[in-house]
């Protein structure tokens, strides 16, 4: 009797795991990274539109190894008490055959403040180590941001090494060239000179 | 006169008029544009949140809302995009042998160029807690084989269960054996001798990984021991092919992976592998336990690695009885082999997407380093290997190398090479 009893709890608990626990690192809603990233703070979500010149610009600051193709690039301003803590953009990019969706954070200070993953549907054994994506908070766009640099590869998993590197550049280039702390942390002097930039970003705003 | 006087009221009311109306009519204009202005900016929103909807998926963007009463978070399997993942590697190798063995007599060893493996994966992700993944390899151009293939079911974030035709979680070779991944033209020989790669068998287990670790525990068929060679444990793999199952082995691996490009771990296996099979009417065991220690380092340009290796055989003077094994050829009780090999990428400082990395590899392998009591060891199975080499990667998935192995036995038969291979992965 003991002993059915005993089963009986067994197979609950199995069941308990198997169809009741979240499986939520698999696929995080962009929502549900933004919370993660921002908690509290206010979001504004931003466009920038960028011409042909900005993209070659973005292209070239990115590296040879990196596509940037897109003239159309959504983000999301995070502010506490009207002050910029960071903004987030999602990158979404081929790991093997599917596609993986990062949440890269880059902070006032334009480094790298975070990277998540929030979709990746390739099998999960590729899948980045929250610990390996550590390897990026705190970097800037320099050469040291490269598998051949500060960032050490993933073995068994090149392919999504490769890519989330690549992403990392792709989002700083860009961040490089919307600028959109420009009017809000920069000097006036920097500001200047970051002027023809400022002025590609934002068409559209909205509060979240 | 008063037709004049008429003509100038009119005139001046109606510019009265005019100069009335004209800021109302100016006004409305203005609040048109505006009115325009809102619809063209809600309307550019619209378009760039569909365009990003699109581009992130709407698994993504969208999952926040409930389905067949399920929560936002439950729902969320049902939204997850389906589908089939596609990848391959592949390996060319030529081999060039010298004329001569290490004691000078000829070797009689002929130059070789095979198409050694080209390999396609194929997965397909039923949702976020089922995949399938598998292996299927053409080697020599001639032979298929199916190398894996499994079906996992997550039960949490950090705890799977895995079923199927599974790769035996031993070294560093045996699961990640992609060439671009490793230096040296051919696979170290202690990955081969002793852990048996690519070993993989039917069975069942559990996976996990946390923040810092990773493990994997599976239970699968045993090896056929009536294969087992002086040579070490190769010829006992069963390849999931109608595997006799009659004993059943214990795979296990623990990784520490907390720092990033460094893998140390453990690994070991236990079963027995006579599969049925008695001796004089006497069950015999044959039990067959591996065990292995390993690293793995690459950063910094730096591609650093080592694994020591060794197994055990117990009931060797029945198995090879029972295969008919008899002196020197007889199945070693017991085996040994490491290797340590480093390479530096020249290329590390450049702008280039290259790298050429040269790389030293030293390897002692003695599948014969105790034999059962009537039995001798074969000098021939205790090797020396030194390799040097170079190997050059345009990206990462793609490598060619270059390298001479230097081969040496304690019976002095050991025959040099010069090899050359092509590997890829996408």
């Amino acid at each position: 009797m003991a002993l059915l009893t005993g089963k009986r709890v067994l197979s609950a608990a199995v069941m308990t795991i198997a169809f009741a626990s979240p499986i939520s690192a698999q696929s995080l809603t962009q929502d549900e990274a933004l919370t993660l990233a921002f908690q509290d703070a206010q979001l504004e979500r931003r466009t920038a539109f960028l011409d042909d010149e900005q993209v070659a610009r973005a292209s070239t600051l990115a590296g040879p190894d990196v596509e940037v193709e897109s003239t159309v690039v959504s983000y999301y301003v995070a502010t506490r008490g009207g002050e910029p803590v960071g903004v987030a953009y999602f990158d979404v990019h081929r790991v093997r055959t599917l596609p993986q969706v990062v949440m890269l954070v880059v902070g006032t200070d334009n480094r790298v403040g975070r990277v998540e993953t929030v979709s990746f549907r390739e099998p999960p054994e590729y899948r980045a180590p929250d610990g390996w994506l550590e390897q990026f908070h705190g970097r800037e766009l320099d050469g040291e941001l490269s598998l051949k640099g500060a960032i050490a590869n993933i073995t068994g998993a090149t392919l999504t090494s490769g890519a989330v590197t690549r992403a990392t550049r792709r989002v700083l280039a860009l961040h490089a060239v919307i600028d959109p702390f420009g009017a809000e942390v920069h000097d006036a002097e920097a500001h200047d000179a970051d002027a023809h930039d400022a002025d590609a970003g934002d068409l559209t705003a909205n509060r979240r | 006169m008063m037709r004049l006087v008429l003509s100038c009221r009119v005139t001046i009311a109606l510019t009265a008029l005019l100069i009335s109306l004209a800021p109302v009519h100016e006004l409305h204009a203005q609040d048109a544009d505006s009115v325009r202005l809102a619809e063209l900016e809600r309307r550019i929103e619209a378009v760039t949140r569909e365009l990003e909807r699109m581009q992130l998926g709407r698994d993504v963007v969208e999952a926040d809302s409930s389905i067949q009463g399920l929560g936002p978070a439950a729902s969320k399997v049902y939204r997850v995009n389906q589908g089939v993942s596609l990848g391959g590697y592949g390996e060319f190798l030529y081999e060039n042998f010298a004329a001569n063995r290490e004691d000078g007599s000829g070797s009689g060893a002929r130059n070789q160029a095979d198409a050694l493996r080209v390999v396609l994966y194929v997965g397909y992700k039923f949702n976020d807690r089922l995949l399938f993944n598998s292996e299927i390899e053409i080697e020599h151009a001639k032979e298929s084989f199916l190398e894996f293939a499994y079906l996992d079911y997550r039960l949490t974030d950090q705890v799977g269960i895995r079923g199927g035709l599974l790769l035996a979680p031993l070294g560093l070779v045996n699961e990640l054996h992609e060439p671009p991944i490793f230096l040296g033209t051919e696979r170290p020989l202690t990955e081969n001798r002793i852990i048996p790669t690519t070993w993989r068998e039917n069975g069942i287990g559990l996976f996990g990984s946390g923040d810092a670790f990773s493990w994997r525990l599976y239970v699968m068929n045993s090896f056929n021991g009536t294969k087992f060679t002086a040579g070490g444990l190769r010829g006992g793999r069963q390849k999931g092919a109608k595997a006799l199952a009659e004993d059943m082995g214990v795979a296990a691996r623990f990784d520490y992976t907390g720092t990033p490009g460094l893998i140390l771990g453990v690994s070991g296996y236990t079963g027995e592998t006579a599969q049925g099979q008695e001796l004089a009417n006497q069950p015999v065991g044959g039990r067959v336990s591996i065990w292995d220690v390993h690293l793995d380092y690459k950063k910094r340009g730096w591609d650093v690695r080592g694994v020591v290796a060794g197994a055990q055989v117990s009931d060797v003077t029945a198995m090879n009885s029972l295969i008919g094994l008899e002196g020197a050829s007889g199945i070693g009780s017991n085996m040994l082999g490491w290797y340590l090999q480093a390479g530096y990428d020249l290329l590390r400082t450049s702008a280039s997407t290259h790298q050429l990395i040269p790389y030293l590899r030293f390897e002692k392998v003695n599948t014969q380093r105790g034999v059962a009591a009537g039995f001798s060891a074969s000098p021939a199975n205790d090797l020396t290997v030194t390799s040097i080499g170079a190997a050059w990667r345009p990206v990462t998935q793609v490598i060619a190398k270059l390298g001479y192995q230097i081969h040496s036995t304690a019976a002095n038969t050991g025959v040099n090479q010069l090899n050359a291979s092509l590997g890829w992965l996408f």
